[in-house]
């Protein structure tokens, strides 16, 4: 799988119609520079060759050096590795959120079913969901940062001193260092990102944890164990609820694509110095090898997440074996 | 069960494998209009064709002229000359908003249109294929579909450059699994369906079977991912304009750009500005998507008989 997806990357980079090259530049670079740049990545040659290249790098975990503006010099990977934590901290966030949000919704809904309250549960799920996400954290931005002004509404730190690097994740960081204050402003610049992006996402939660509620309340254990006079509280919270999140979790994976491709929006509405805006501005900045590099850890995460679901699902669910 | 359920049921199946495909979408629909997803739908599709209605008359609908900066006071908060206020550059914020949807919808179209012209074709193939060929093909789509879809689109949007048809293009990419994988599955359960083996007795080929025998079945899922995918491409290009990929300046209308650009004001208390593109976004997508819900709900017949 994970061979695949580099394919396709280099197959949107180098196969598809248009110079990649070129259009970075978009007419501010001459031509010669342009032909330069080429030469020097290696790109005039066969797309054989340039494929067995690519694969090679990815596998020597060498991703070659950058040639944008801002990172001139420096590999690939140590700035990939600078911004990677900033996005985890907001995807875990997120979907902290997005899970909490989402399942206590769904269940609100599944247990009450067909009412009123079941109707707004759903509503909810359907709308949250094609919410433009930079729209949202727009909105909460206006409503928290300016007019209540409780949260920042940029960046990732707001004092001088940032926590001393160890890991990277200001979270960890700051408690290793052992200041709390530290930590408290980290999580207030967390609050806004994590918030909006797990609110888009937790629509699907909503929704998939509702129906496989509705599914396994229909189920014959359940009858059995109301037979034996079980109260319907009980029922859900110590039968029906564990087996509604067995799907969910098989499901989780594809949630992390659009977590991921959502990062990237709310990372630019929110100044959130992470791998999207590295792409981005190595997107403007025509910095070839990163993009690249960039994409490639963006596979990587993708299929390291898909793995770990897998193998979560199989602790949950004794019956899955591989 | 309700009283439309049993009647159903009681007739012969081949009454139900009726006529055209609109009759076979619109007769559901109009029988299950009570119903809550009936009622899901047809709101739905009356907002989408209250927006095609915007989009075709933009030109007239629109009560100033959007694109020239500096033609207005800049920053007006809403008033009765300028419903929705002007943005910083003194461009109404209303007929910016009304010329959205008709490049929103343009770029939807162009999207959703090419993934369904190759999805489905291949879907068809893979799914009667069967086999390697088969193995091969959900592999490559479902890695594709496991990728980001905005990341896939914003890259192949950076290399092949700006402007709508491009755009389109670009988000072409994250719809093509989608439309491959539907296909694909009902192709799969068409295909042992006795009306498809009697052709196939009755000396049919396969490219007969498949385009007129299979794909007249298999099209009636169609709708559901078509306003599903349109929904999410309106987000996506929105996204990819408002990352500054997207369109180029002078296009006449553009939500994504606009509420990139109203951001830098919200600090100062203007919210007209990404409140108004933010909520057109919002209508249509939610118009598409009870419209894709509702008829998921009415048309896919596993989930018919689930309810019941």
């Amino acid at each position: 799988m994970l061979l695949i997806l580099l394919t396709v990357v280099f197959f949107v980079l180098r196969v598809i119609p248009g110079d990649p090259i070129a259009a970075l530049f978009a007419g501010r670079a001459p031509a010669i520079i342009v032909e330069q740049t080429r030469h020097a990545l290696g790109l005039d040659q066969p797309y054989y060759i340039q494929y067995l290249a690519y694969l090679g790098q990815i596998f020597t975990g060498n991703l070659g050096t950058s040639i944008g503006e801002l990172f001139k010099g420096q590999t690939v990977l140590s700035v990939l590795l600078q911004r990677l934590p900033a996005t985890i901290e907001l995807a875990v966030g997120s979907m902290i959120v997005a899970t909490t949000v989402g399942v206590l919704t769904g269940l609100v809904g599944g247990v009450n079913r067909d009412k009123p309250i079941d109707v707004l549960v759903r509503l909810y799920g359907t709308i949250i969901f094609v919410i433009p996400i930079f729209w949202l954290g727009e909105i909460l931005q206006l409503v928290f940062a300016v007019n209540l002004g409780w949260l920042p509404a940029q960046g990732r730190f707001s004092a001088v001193d940032p926590p001393t690097t160890i890991t990277g994740f200001y979270s960890i960081d700051s408690l290793l260092e052992g200041r709390i204050d530290k930590f408290i402003i980290t999580l207030q610049h967390l609050a806004l990102p994590c918030l909006t992006l797990g609110l888009v996402l937790s629509g699907f939660f909503t929704k998939t944890v509702r129906a496989n509620l509705l599914r396994t309340v229909n189920a014959d254990y359940v009858e059995a164990a109301r037979a034996r006079g079980i109260t319907f509280g009980r029922i859900i919270t110590r039968y029906a609820f564990k087996n509604a999140l067995i799907p969910v979790i098989t499901v989780l994976g594809l949630q992390f694509a659009i977590l991921f491709g959502g990062a990237v929006l709310t990372e630019r509405t929110f100044s959130w110095p992470g791998m999207g805006s590295l792409l981005l501005l190595s997107i403007n900045g025509a910095d070839y090898p990163m993009i690249q590099g960039a994409i490639v850890v963006y596979a990587f995460m993708i299929v390291i997440v898909s793995v770990i679901i897998d193998i979560v699902n199989g602790l949950i669910d004794p019956r899955v074996r591989y | 069960m309700t009283e439309g359920e049993s009647r159903r049921d009681k007739s012969y199946p081949f009454l139900e494998i009726p006529r055209s495909f609109l009759g076979r979408l619109f007769g559901p629909l109009l029988r299950e209009r009570k119903t809550l997803a009936g009622v899901l739908s047809w709101i739905g599709l009356g907002i989408f064709l209250a927006y095609i209605f915007l989009a075709v008359f933009a030109p007239l609908l629109a009560p100033f002229q959007q694109t020239q900066p500096f033609s207005n006071p800049v920053l007006q908060s809403p008033s009765l000359k300028y419903l929705m206020g002007t943005d910083n550059v003194g461009r109404d914020v209303l007929s910016r908003v009304v010329w959205g949807a008709r490049t929103s919808l343009e770029i939807m179209a162009i999207g959703v249109f090419i993934a369904l012209a190759i999805g489905f074709p291949i879907g068809l193939l893979s799914g009667y294929a069967g086999g390697m060929t088969d193995r091969i093909l959900v592999l490559i789509m479902d890695s594709i579909y496991a990728f980001p879809g905005l990341l896939l689109a914003a890259l192949i949007a950076a290399v092949i450059g700006k402007g709508v048809f491009n755009i389109g293009v670009a988000i072409t990419v994250i719809y093509v699994p989608l439309y491959f994988r539907v296909t694909r599955n009902q192709t799969l359960s068409v295909r042992e369906e006795p009306y498809v083996e009697a052709a196939r007795a009755l000396g049919a080929r396969s490219p007969t079977i498949i385009f007129s025998y299979i794909a007249h079945s298999v099209i009636i899922a169609v709708p559901v991912i078509f306003s599903l995918s349109a929904a999410d491409a309106i987000l996506t290009a929105a996204g990819l304009s408002y990352l500054g990929l997207g369109l180029e300046v002078d296009t006449p209308g553009d939500w994504g750009r606009d509420l990139s650009d109203a951001q830098q004001w919200i600090g100062v208390g203007v919210w007209w500005t990404s409140v108004f593109p933010g909520l057109m976004i919002i209508l249509l997508t939610v118009g598409l998507s009870f419209l894709g819900e509702g008829l998921n709900d009415i048309i896919n017949p596993n989930l018919r008989k689930e309810r019941a």
